[in-house]
């Protein structure tokens, strides 16, 4: 039996359905995203070949440029959350002594959380009616001027969506590191602290820089999951009111799928790849640079 | 050896995926006809539908039965359906409405011609007139049966209009009036459900259904009118005007929200159809709550009588499996669905006597009555004429539109930039 494992084709084997998997649930898709958007097709009928001019709308079409940068504000907030409270609350785990599954388990929940039930619980969280608990805590503490229907306004729609997803997987970036973290040698801070390094310093000359690979790994999911950000958004909002909280993915669903226009929305879906891939690129390409200096 | 076993694992390992290929038809010859529906589940046309089916199966000998597939929420039963359709897995039965997707659908052959088949068998006059209008095309062809018969009327509370000593608006100025004094006494004047998008729209259509019937939106849907016209540009004041007297936040507001403020007193109007009777009766039969029809204006080319009434969501047959699978039961149901439908206090699209075994309540009568002096125009949802691009970008930026967060060139620009490059 030990045979078998060592063969090189058992390899194979055992790669196999993963790999038929992604060929047929990603790959393909994607492959296909690609054909439809150089297509003008309504869902019915054949598919009509029209080159490039669902790519020449995207660059006339406003309501494209305000879902990108609405996109950026919404990957600036989630990543923000994610990544920086993540590790806040990591680090913090770190000096703790008792308890530390139970907390850990606590910040964890979010995750498990059914999406429909984060968009129903933040949903009533920003109503006016019934008074929801960010504005009861605003007029709890003097602030009811500030109270409002947080996703009705304009001016907060766009941040009230964002939250919701940041605070969902706060927790399990906060896990990553609290592993990373705790995995590191003990005797290297000690040295540290030894040479009169403050904790300040040892966790940022000497714990950041040992976990790097693992904030860089968790930077490229968290962007590249803000990019593709869709479930919490359209539950809540749908995209409006107008377009006030549309994010590239919820554009190309209500192109594709309430506009009938599958060509377009394919169009928006092979931007958001492309997108997402450049995104990664670059940011390996910083990581890169840094690391040669 | 080796190559046994890894024969053996690429066999096991493979298994799922070949069987996911294989064909899903049951052993036995049961008749399956799936039914994807856009009901509320446990509804009352849930219900009598599936007692239908249910009877008829056993009048088939247990050989024929209904699967029901059900999606209430519009929104996403529509993207499903247009998935299902776009991947070539149209069911028997799907729900819809006469809308331009509707059309598409008919111009590619894919749905029986129920008009065709109502008069073929004799029963296209045991429907009322307007419930089966409803579910025409411009052209007067009809793919979709209704299931269901509707008027709309705007609910009040009577305790508050009259603390304020106010009544029942007859004309829009009227209406306005009151929604002033009320919104100057710190009272909501009227919760929406801007959530749905649709209770929103109706308030786009009441204006130019009053001057012009339908005919104003089927100009601007054929592109012969523009949002910018006199017509239009009333339709978008009366949105601007009475939007300013909606409940705080309403585009974030739900419908069940909407409907409890109104029924808890918070708001002192609330805008639906008589499928919401039943959370209604209570304080109708209390006298707190009464209802209005849609008020009217000065030169109005429609009746106090003539306002939106509708026959609902229609259901409609794949031509493909209909003669096979689907008619027989559809003419069963025919039969039945009048009897079984009112008997759960409901508005029939059937004509007939109501079942004298069932106690109607006074709103019922009243609806009835209503009903019973309909005139013969109705005003028909906007949504149902205008392609679905369009559709996504007037209703996402009527909520702009009725809060004061657009204006009225904006609004005008993008909707006829849309009919323009969609039609």
């Amino acid at each position: 039996m030990s045979g078998v494992i060592r063969n090189r084709k058992a390899y194979l084997v055992f790669l196999l359905p993963g790999l038929l998997f992604y060929l047929f649930a990603v790959f393909y898709p994607i492959i296909d995203s690609v054909r439809i958007s150089f297509m003008k097709w309504g869902g019915i009928g054949p598919m009509k070949f029209i080159g490039l001019a669902n790519y020449t709308k995207l660059f006339t079409d406003h309501v494209f440029y305000k879902s990108f940068f609405n996109n950026l504000v919404y990957l600036v907030i989630v990543v923000g959350m994610q990544l920086l409270i993540g590790l806040l609350f990591a680090v913090l785990l770190t000096y703790m002594k008792k308890h530390v599954s139970l907390v850990k388990t606590l910040y964890y929940v979010p995750c498990i959380i059914t999406t429909v039930a984060v968009g129903q619980m933040f949903r009533s969280m920003y109503a006016t009616e019934p008074m929801g608990l960010f504005n009861i805590i605003l007029d709890s503490v003097g602030l009811e001027s500030l109270a409002r229907s947080w996703l009705a306004d304009i001016n907060t729609v766009l941040a009230a969506v964002s939250i919701p997803e940041g605070w969902r997987f706060t927790g399990m970036y906060m896990v990553i590191y609290y592993a990373a973290l705790i995995s590191l040698d003990p005797q290297v801070s000690e040295a540290a602290e030894i040479d009169g390094a403050n904790a300040w310093q040892t966790l940022w000359k000497i714990k950041l820089p040992m976990i790097r690979p693992v904030i860089i790994l968790s930077l490229t999911m968290c962007i590249t999951g803000a990019l593709r950000g869709f479930d919490v958004p359209f539950l809540l909002t749908n995209g409006g009111p107008g377009n006030e909280s549309e994010l590239l993915s919820t554009y190309m669903y209500k192109q594709a799928f309430s506009s009938n226009q599958f060509g377009y929305g394919s169009a928006i879906a092979v931007f958001i790849i492309v997108e997402s891939i450049l995104a990664v690129f670059i940011l390996r390409m910083i990581t890169r640079n840094r690391e040669a200096i | 050896m080796k190559k046994v076993v890894i024969a053996m694992l690429v066999f096991f390992i493979s298994m799922p995926f070949l069987m996911a290929g294989g064909s899903s038809e049951s052993a036995d010859d049961v008749v399956t006809v799936t039914w994807y529906a856009s009901r509320p589940l446990g509804g009352e046309i849930d219900t009598a539908i599936r007692e239908i089916a249910e009877d008829y199966s056993q009048e088939m000998g247990g050989k024929w039965k209904l699967e029901v597939e059900t999606t209430a929420d519009r929104p996403s039963y529509l993207q499903k359906l247009k998935t299902l359709i776009a991947g070539g897995n149209m069911p028997d039965i799907i729900d819809i409405d006469a809308d331009p997707y509707c059309q598409e659908l008919v111009d590619a052959g894919m749905l029986v011609n129920v008009k065709q088949f109502l008069e073929d068998e004799g029963l296209y006059d045991d429907y009322h007139e307007v419930a089966l209008r409803y579910q025409e095309f411009v052209d007067g062809t009809m793919y979709t049966l209704p299931l269901e018969y509707h008027i709309e009327m705007i609910w009040y509370n009577k305790t508050i209009f009259e603390q304020y000593g106010l009544e029942a608006p007859e004309t829009m100025d009227e209406w306005l009036e009151i929604c002033r004094v009320l919104d100057e006494n710190g009272i909501t004047p009227i919760s929406v459900d801007g959530v749905d998008r649709w209770p929103v729209l109706r308030y786009m259509a009441m204006i130019p259904f009053r001057y012009s019937g339908n005919q104003y939106i089927i100009d601007l849907r054929d592109g012969k009118a523009s949002m910018g016209d006199d017509l239009g540009r009333k339709a978008i004041e009366f949105v601007q005007e009475i939007g300013q007297y909606f409940n705080d936040g309403f585009a974030a507001t739900d419908y069940a929200t909407a409907q409890s403020m109104f029924l808890d007193g918070k708001s002192a109007m609330y805008y639906i159809g008589d499928w919401e009777q039943n959370p209604m009766l209570e304080k109708y039969l209390a006298g707190e709550i009464d209802y209005f029809l849609l008020p009217m204006v000065d030169g109005a080319v429609t009746g106090p009588n003539e306002y939106c009434a509708n026959s609902g969501i229609g259901m409609a047959f794949n031509v493909e499996t209909f003669d096979e699978k689907t008619k027989g039961f559809i003419m069963y149901l025919i039969e039945h669905y009048g009897d079984v439908y009112a008997s759960k206090m409901q508005m029939s699209p059937m004509k007939g006597e109501l079942p004298a075994d069932v106690e109607f309540t006074p709103l019922y009568h009243r609806i009835a009555e209503d009903m019973g002096n309909y005139g013969s125009a109705f005003m028909k949802p906007w949504d149902t004429y205008l392609d679905p691009a369009t559709n996504t970008i007037l209703q996402d930026n009527l909520l702009l539109l009725a809060s004061g967060d657009m204006d009225a060139e904006t609004f005008i620009q993008l909707v006829d930039q849309s009919i323009a490059e969609n039609t």
